[in-house]
């Protein structure tokens, strides 16, 4: 018995080492792809970019579902935008709440009909409006079919030719599509996917009222490691991904596409938990199945703020389905696996992916039950059970000092002592932070195994009544 | 036992290592972070953005004269290259040379960025250069060039003479702020057998007047191409007003909805003007032709008059008809907004 438990525990500790392994070689990539995109960023001129009309026009898709408490701000944050043309498409989802309500009194709609192109079949549009105040926001108000059918149904309103979906609860910088759409307009044939590192908040519109260097990172100790997962996920993940050809997941709080190849794959599919994810799996397959030369790439521009879940429960609620939607993915494009002609994807994205979220869940629960066990039946000692906790947290304390260092060189948004205070926080991620999440991962598996496709939305944060 | 005494040892090692590795590793780089920022405040504190030292600016100059291998040190040379145009350094023009041969489109980008810094003369010739031979995305370049004072026009006239399209259609698109220069050339570009060449002209030709200006725009109505029919519908729209409206009106009825839109947009910048031109369209046999005019007609606001001034009149109901349920429903909902502020103005 202690012999098969020392063998699992063996085998648990094989797992971590070899995907902190694998993360710190990330974690060095990511530092070049960082530098390098540091560089470019200080000899760009955004104010070219502003005022040039040959900078790309983008229409920007806002799904909204159940969205009063959020919605304004982050309409008011889109228009905005300082970028030479675009448009603001709202689609109210079918909510229940206020949301359509709320826009046509902030914003004076009008219902104004739109002959536009039926690309994608949604469900039935009840009304299309137009703002008399700000002549490029349109809302559309249709039957609710979820985010992906809300998507569809901006695409089908859409004029331009890259498109921009972001999430309605996200407040965004003045200048993000201009950083978005930067690497766009140097290279239009080849670069057909865009997102960039987004942070966390409470409130987004309270957190953005201050100035970059000033900006608050939220008191709670919930929302600060959920900042940190982010910075984790933006730098030594996705930036890494980005440089070696497998940017996985276009996040949907801010991805930019161009519009035909979402016209090509079949847009946003509803088959699957979220969007995202699946539809950055599908075009990659779709472009490397056919031989084509393209680039999804992530920035590390910090372009907005989201809106983090401020309690336990809301946090699982919503890591639960990140979780059925990666094993979801993951599993719907099992045939990329391991295959040569998938290139970095199927060789190193789509079983990184495998190995360390898919699978991780098994072995969490493996480590959760035989290393208390172990210690129970004296297969360690408390010194070693204590030694490898301290070498588990600080490991994983290491690996978010370097997120948080290259954000810090890329944005220089936060201030010095909310800086101090992640950093401090960072060793206790593994006993503070980790269980949650191990709890949401397990949850979400487990209804990934049973079929479970729905949304599961979490309720909005209580914000700070508008002055 | 032996053996599991043989894990414990094993394991204690590991996480000793780990360990070992993982705490100086998360301290320095936590120091990294605090002394990183207090650096880059002081500097932020001490020095304006574009003044150079003598010391520093000769450390620029020597990092852009390397000829460093690896991406990263180009990019430093970059830096360093940008900080010196910015700071119009008497040595930028000379070093940016290497940068805008890079095989990197990225990094001959920066150093085309750099170039619209300095904007002078030199600049000028080495963008059009590169325009010519697209070592960097030419919408970049043009980016640039549009930037620069004085005016650089003449400079882009050879252009619209250039054997390859790429280049003719640059030149023709960057000639748009100068309504004075390349008129003729600008008319023979309609007939370019590269269809870019043609849209590009077309466009044009829409910040233009005159009776010629107008007859090539109309000539391109019927173009193959449908972005050149685009193009042409709204440069049509702006040079002749509602006497190009007839021909417009055709392109209602067109296969691609971009020209569809193309000429609504056309006739919604005509304004009240475009009423008897589309009117006639509304029992158009093509449906797309029926409603595009139904809908411009509610845009320029003839519907919304209509349904306030004459709700029953029998020419509403045809643009109803015309527009469908969907434009009716909007049209009477603004309407019964409308009719309560009207109401009390008139009391």
């Amino acid at each position: 018995m202690t012999e098969a438990l020392g063998i699992v525990v063996l085998v648990c500790l094989g797992y971590l080492l070899l995907t902190n392994l694998v993360y710190v070689v990330l974690v060095a990539i990511a530092a070049i792809e960082n530098g390098v995109r540091r560089h470019e960023t200080s000899s760009e001129d955004y104010r070219v970019l502003a005022s040039s009309r040959f900078t790309i026009p983008v229409s920007v898709i806002v799904a909204a579902y159940d969205e009063e408490s959020a919605i304004e701000s982050t309409v008011r944050s889109l228009l905005a935008l300082d970028y030479p043309e675009y448009e603001v498409i709202v689609i109210n989802d079918g909510s229940n709440d206020a949301t359509l309500a709320r826009l046509r009194n902030l914003f004076e709609l009008e219902p104004n009909e739109m002959f536009v192109r039926r690309i994608f079949e949604t469900e039935e549009v009840r009304a299309i409006y137009r703002s008399t105040e700000h002549p490029n926001l349109v809302v559309v108000d249709k039957e609710n079919g979820g985010k992906a059918d809300a998507l569809n149904a901006g695409l089908n309103v859409a004029r331009f030719r890259y498109v921009c979906g972001v999430d309605a609860d996200t407040v965004f910088d003045r200048d993000a599509l201009l950083k978005g759409m930067r690497l766009v307009i140097q290279d239009p044939a080849r670069v057909i996917g865009v997102t960039s590192h987004l942070t966390i908040a409470r409130d987004p519109e309270h957190a953005m009222a201050a100035p970059p260097g000033k900006r608050p990172i939220d008191g709670s100790p919930l929302l600060a490691y959920q900042h940190l997962d982010y910075l984790r996920a933006f730098f030594n993940n996705r930036l890494a991904w980005s440089k070696l050809g497998f940017m996985l997941c276009s996040v949907g709080a801010f991805q930019i596409w161009r519009r035909d190849v979402l016209e090509e794959v079949g847009g946003y599919s509803r088959e699957f938990t979220c969007e995202d994810i699946e539809l950055t799996f599908r075009v990659h397959e779709r472009f490397l199945r056919e031989g084509r030369d393209y680039e999804i790439l992530c920035l590390p521009d910090n372009v907005g703020t989201t809106e983090g879940p401020d309690t336990a429960g809301k946090l699982v609620a919503q890591r639960e389905r990140w979780q059925r939607v990666i094993d979801e993915t993951v599993w719907h494009y099992r045939g990329m696996w391991f295959r040569p002609r998938y290139k970095s994807v199927g060789l190193v994205g789509a079983p990184f992916y495998l190995l360390t979220e898919v699978l991780a869940p098994a072995f969490e629960v493996l480590a959760l039950v035989s290393l208390p066990l172990s210690l129970v039946l004296g297969v360690f000692d408390l010194t070693v059970f204590g030694v490898m906790l301290l070498a588990i947290a600080f490991t994983n304390a290491a690996l978010t000092a370097c997120a948080i260092l290259l954000d810090d060189l890329q944005s220089r948004t936060y201030r010095k002592r909310d800086l101090a205070r992640l950093l401090l926080l960072a060793p206790f991620d593994l006993v503070l932070y980790r269980p949650l999440i191990v709890w949401a991962r397990l949850k979400g598996s487990w209804r990934f195994l049973h079929g479970d496709k729905a949304w599961h939305k979490f309720e909005r944060n209580a914000r700070e009544a508008p002055a | 036992m032996d053996d599991q005494r043989g894990v414990d040892a094993l394991v204690l090692r590991v996480a000793i290592l780990v360990l070992a590795l993982a705490l100086p590793a998360w301290i320095a780089l936590s120091v990294a972070v605090v002394l990183g920022r207090l650096r880059y405040d002081r500097r932020l504190r001490d020095v304006r953005v574009d003044e150079l030292r003598p010391r520093e600016s000769a450390r620029l100059i020597r990092r852009a004269r390397g000829r460093p291998r690896t991406e990263w040190g180009r990019w430093r040379r970059v830096a360093a290259l940008t900080r010196l145009a910015r700071a119009h350094d008497l040595a930028a023009p000379s070093l940016l040379h290497p940068a805008l041969a890079d095989p990197d489109p990225r990094i001959a980008t920066a150093a085309i960025r750099s170039l619209g810094d300095l904007g002078d003369e030199w600049a000028i010739e080495i963008l059009v250069a590169a325009l010519r031979s697209g070592s960097a995305p030419r919408s970049r370049i043009a980016a640039e060039l549009e930037r620069l004072a004085p005016a650089p026009g003449l400079r882009f006239m050879p252009l619209l003479r250039d054997r390859d399209p790429a280049v003719r259609f640059w030149g023709a698109t960057l000639l748009c702020p100068y309504p004075e220069i390349a008129h003729e050339n600008m008319i023979a570009l309609t007939w370019d057998p590269d269809p870019n060449v043609r849209a590009a002209a077309v466009e044009t030709l829409g910040t233009r007047s005159g009776d010629a200006v107008g007859a090539a725009t109309l000539a391109r109505l019927d173009d193959p191409a449908w972005f050149v029919r685009v193009h042409a519908a709204r440069a049509a729209g702006h040079v002749l007003g509602v006497a190009a409206g007839p021909a417009i009106s055709r392109l209602l009825a067109d296969p691609q909805w971009w020209v569809r839109s193309a000429a609504k947009d056309a006739f919604r910048g005509m304004g009240s003007d475009a009423v008897p031109v589309l009117l006639p369209v509304l029992t158009h046999a093509d449906p797309f032709a029926r409603n595009g005019a139904a809908e411009v007609l509610q845009d320029i606001g003839f519907v919304d008059a209509l349904a306030l001034e004459q709700p029953e009149s029998p020419l509403l109901e045809r643009i109803y008809e015309a527009g469908g349920e969907g434009l009716r429903d909007a049209a009477e909902h603004r309407a019964e907004e409308r009719r309560p502020s009207r109401n009390a103005r008139a009391a």
